[in-house]
């Protein structure tokens, strides 16, 4: 450990000199730098999007998602099927099911300290995110899942009510018992001993965090199942990791592939990219650089030779939020709530010419919520493309003539005269976005819309007591902001049900914040999260993408897609949609390599991005 | 001297219990919940599950009741844990950032100073000469870029540019090194070499955050100076035929940084706050961004550990000012 201790600090010493292919290692650039690590699985410090990232290095699940979404067995032996036995379904009261799900870990599996991992590892797992006062993220899913031990290398998870999103990933997880266990006792017996609730929560934030801060990387408290291990983290600075020599997946002659990866943490994004151009950066991870900065003349210049700049479609879909509540006066005298008004906003709206003037036709149009390299995705839906004539047909059907300004105007039912002037929110600071919204208003200008902008810190806008509140009036008009549509989401949703409308009857819980409810589509879907059969599930999902396109329950911008950087002579970093579930690059970060070290490609990023080229 | 110094320490007390009440407030007026984020991430997150959440969080207390809390541990010294990082506040700004803080600002303070004492010095005593015209010229440029500017700029040149045309050694975009003192202590590296690191990865971030200052304190002494060197005193000095380096060091100068001793003393507390913007251009983990970020992600144990310890150094340092002004200046006598 010390002559390791002594390579990572003279490596660090050398800085970026002998960086790549010299020394076969990686040096990942970030703009985000994460909390905790490793050792907090159930989110109960932090959850971020990096730490998701780089835990795919440290981390192993019983499932892995390949490159194309589909699940392959990683910790266990199998993925649990309806045709290899270990996948059952029961029905239970009230229309709903029960899942139950042998799985077998292998017998090759270790810690990185070369301790089997067992049922022990998983009951720990099991445990922790069970407890009744642990302050988890995703408090229903803990609430359904309950799990049998068989022996060391048994057990049975089961799900009940089930849902169809429970068979997307790992249906459960691991934590070291022999690292974690006592400190796990002392920490439940303190917090079951105390009364006040916000003294349980730090004691579990403090026992969670004891094993995934920075201070337990440095002072080796933690053991990892991953292709990587953490050596050394220097806040504000970078992660170092060195290959997993217990970890059970290898490539013929590894040390032909990376042995060792930073994450180079560079928050601000204009250093970032500096660094980048001079040359220090071998990858970029998900979070990196912006839409603008990877289509700049000075990195594009740069690249012949250098490196590649890659587009991956990603899961995030950029959209308007449109209130529809009627008792809001604003929406009752533009009639919001009418979909006619919607069709004639969308089809104001030039979205072809927005993503070909705003990102070089790279981040394509969408139609429905549900990207188009999912496997439910429905090509065959209403499409509202830019036609400003229809557009004004439709206004004047719901009484809109033009004022002596240009603007829309009608008399409403009890006299008054009002002007199409829309409310419209976004997040002020988020200069790509700001910039839509002005294409946006100008479109809508031209067919006689006015548009209030009210822009505000993302902070402020997505407060619950704001987003929320549409039924109260919070905001009158649309709001333009993105949803993850990762596999999990597009199986749950729930974005637009009936019982997701925050109101007060709910304690303005739910994302359907602007308010639609479609019978039909809550049946759809109600049916759907129960059909476990994809070939059964698929009519149920194309359904619902068909009342979406009919109904607008918001109106669909684009798709986003995400830079990559990769340099030259990379092999194996490759990204897709949905990657890992969120389209976090490598999908087998044990293949990651150099060519000119002997990497062998396995995977080619061209088959699953756009290459920007000049 | 004395009775004023305690009766300015017995006042401290209610206006830094005011000042938290104030701080405290402020943060809780903020829009949003510290777990709005974590309840848009699960749709099926009931409303009971996220009044459960809010109860362990303790955030479905009134605020008085949060505050009064967050006091009683203050008094026995628990600042309470971050909630983005999972341990205790104290240790995350005290030992994780202030440290590099300091580092940053009171270096870029003392070569602030240090250029900006005898430039101020010399431009006065060749006032409107082409060198003072110089010397104003480059004052007036630091003052006006502004530092997010200059930082990029800097980072340019030394990344890119002139390792590009003169194959010059690139510095770093930021950040701090990835080297400890322990690993001196185990003997893996040397003394010289963590500095050095330390050095290297220092050069731009002090040198833009050093450059405004460098510029007001140059124009400010230059004022100062001519101020003195007006004086009859100094006339009489000359017309003594004392030497003018005596005139000038004996007896001008103690004058003539009167002002400066005041604006350092004030500029203290700056030093502790960081300076967000250089901060955020380097990514140095430093105050200043420590108290941008935990506003934004709403760790108010955090912010409120930061804000409070800086309130408690401007009282401070400005009774610090106040004494150090009246030992410089026999004129000056508090009662």
């Amino acid at each position: 450990m010390a002559r390791l201790a002594l390579v990572m600090v003279t490596l660090a010493l050398l800085g970026l000199a002998l960086a790549g292919p010299a020394d076969n290692s990686l040096v990942i650039g970030t703009s985000q730098e994460p909390p905790v690590i490793g050792g907090d699985p159930h989110g109960v410090v932090a959850t971020a999007a990096i730490a998701s990232e780089i835990e795919l290095y440290l981390v192993s699940g019983l499932y892995r998602m390949d490159i194309n979404g589909q699940l392959q067995p990683n910790l266990v032996t199998e993925v649990a099927t309806v045709e290899n036995g270990r996948l059952r379904f029961f029905e239970v009261a009230d229309g709903q099911q029960r899942l139950e799900i042998d799985l077998t870990l292998r017998d090759d599996i270790r810690w990185s300290d070369g301790v089997p991992i067992t049922t022990e590892d998983v009951r720990l797992w099991y445990e922790t995110g069970t407890h009744p006062d642990m302050p988890v993220a995703s408090p229903d899913f803990y609430r359904r899942l309950s799990i049998e031990f068989h022996d060391a290398r048994n057990f049975t998870v089961i799900m009940e009510p089930a849902q169809s999103s429970d068979l997307l990933g790992s249906p459960a997880g691991t934590l070291p018992a022999h690292v974690m266990r006592t400190a796990w006792e002392e920490a439940r017996a303190t917090a079951d001993a105390t009364p006040d609730p916000v003294r349980k929560t730090e004691i579990f934030r403090a026992f969670f965090a004891r094993f995934s801060s920075a201070e337990a990387i440095n002072q080796r408290r933690m053991v990892y199942s991953g292709a990587f291990v953490p050596t050394r983290w220097a806040p504000g600075s970078s992660i170092e990791m060195v290959r997993n020599p217990h970890f059970h997946l290898h490539p013929e002659n590894q040390q032909n592939y990376v042995q060792r990866v930073t994450y180079r943490f560079i928050t601000d994004t204009t250093a970032l990219f500096i660094a980048i151009m001079g040359g220090g950066i071998d990858a970029t991870s998900s979070v990196a650089l912006t839409f603008d900065q990877a289509l700049s003349p000075q990195l594009t210049a740069r690249a012949p030779g250098r490196f590649d700049i890659w587009f991956v479609a990603n899961p995030v879909w950029e959209q308007l939020a449109i209130n529809q509540f009627s008792q809001v006066q604003q929406v009752s005298d533009l009639r919001l709530y009418d979909v006619r008004t919607r069709q004639a906003l969308l089809h104001a709206v030039d979205r072809q010419a927005l993503t070909d003037a705003l990102f070089e036709g790279l981040q394509p149009v969408a139609h429905t919520n549900v990207p188009p390299a999912h496997p439910f995705f429905n090509p065959d839906v209403v499409q509202y493309n830019f036609d400003p004539e229809r557009a004004a047909e439709l206004l004047a059907e719901l009484g809109w003539t033009p004022g002596p300004d240009g603007i829309l105007q009608r008399t409403t039912e009890d006299g008054r005269t009002v002007r199409f002037e829309i409310e419209f929110v976004t997040t002020a600071g988020n200069a790509v976005r700001e910039r839509q919204q002005l294409f946006i208003a100008e479109d809508w200008r031209r067919v006689g819309i006015a548009t209030r902008i009210n822009n505000a810190p993302a902070g402020t806008v997505f407060a619950s007591a704001y987003i929320n509140r549409a039924s109260e009036g919070s905001w009158t008009g649309v709001f333009m902001h993105a949803w993850v549509s990762s596999p999990a989401a597009i199986a749950n949703a729930a974005l637009y049900i009936c019982t997701a409308i925050p109101t007060a009857d709910n304690a303005f819980a739910g994302q359907n914040t602007g308010g639609w409810c479609n019978p039909e589509y809550d049946a759809a879907r109600n049916q759907a999260i129960r059909e476990f059969d994809l070939e059964a599930a698929r009519p149920l999902y194309w359904r619902m993408q068909e009342l979406f396109a009919e109904g607008l329950p918001a109106l669909p911008l684009i798709f986003r897609s995400t830079p990559l950087v990769t340099r030259v002579g990379l092999v194996n970093f490759v990204s897709n949609t949905f990657n890992n579930g969120f389209g976090y690059p490598p999908p087998e970060p044990w293949l990651v390599g150099w060519a000119a070290r002997g990497a062998v490609q396995v995977y080619d990023q061209a088959d699953f991005a756009t290459r920007l080229v000049r | 001297m004395f009775k004023y110094t305690i009766r300015r320490l017995a006042q401290m007390i209610p206006l830094l219990f005011l000042v938290s009440v104030v701080i405290f407030t402020l943060l809780s007026l903020q829009p949003g919940d510290p777990l709005d984020a974590v309840r848009m991430a699960d749709p099926f997150m009931t409303a009971e599950q996220f009044q459960a959440l809010r109860r362990a969080h303790g955030l479905d207390q009134p605020i008085y009741v949060r505050y009064f809390r967050w006091l009683g541990r203050l008094l026995q010294g628990d600042l309470g844990p971050s909630r983005t990082y999972g341990m205790p506040a104290t240790e995350f700004i005290f030992q994780q950032r202030l440290p590099n803080t300091l580092l940053l600002t009171v270096t870029a303070l003392l070569i602030a100073l240090s250029v900006a004492i005898p430039v101020g010095i010399f431009s006065a005593v060749r006032q409107y000469s082409k060198a003072d015209y110089t010397v104003t010229f480059l004052a007036f440029v630091g003052l006006s870029t502004p530092n997010f500017f200059l930082g990029i700029v800097l980072m340019y040149l030394f990344v890119i540019f002139l390792p590009d045309t003169l194959g010059l050694p690139q510095l770093p975009t930021g950040g701090v090194p990835g080297v400890f003192w322990e690993d001196v202590q185990a003997g893996f590296i040397t003394a010289g070499q963590f500095f050095g690191q330390w050095a290297i990865h220092m050069i731009l971030p002090v040198f833009t955050l050093a450059t405004g200052a460098m510029a007001s304190w140059t124009r400010f002494m230059r004022a100062s100076m001519l101020e003195v060197l007006n004086q009859d005193y100094i006339r009489t000095a000359r017309s003594k035929g004392v030497y003018e380096r005596k005139v000038l060091y004996k007896h001008a100068l103690r004058n003539g940084l009167i002002p400066i001793v005041t604006l350092v003393g004030l500029s203290l507390p700056g030093l502790f706050n960081g300076a967000l913007i250089t901060e955020t251009i380097f990514s140095f983990p430093g105050m200043g961004r420590a108290i941008f970020e935990s506003l934004m992600q709403k760790d108010y144990n955090v912010a409120m550990a930061a804000l409070v310890f800086l309130a408690v150094l401007t009282v401070f340092a400005n009774l610090l000012a106040d004494l150090v002004y009246a030992v410089v200046d026999p004129r000056i006598r508090y009662d």
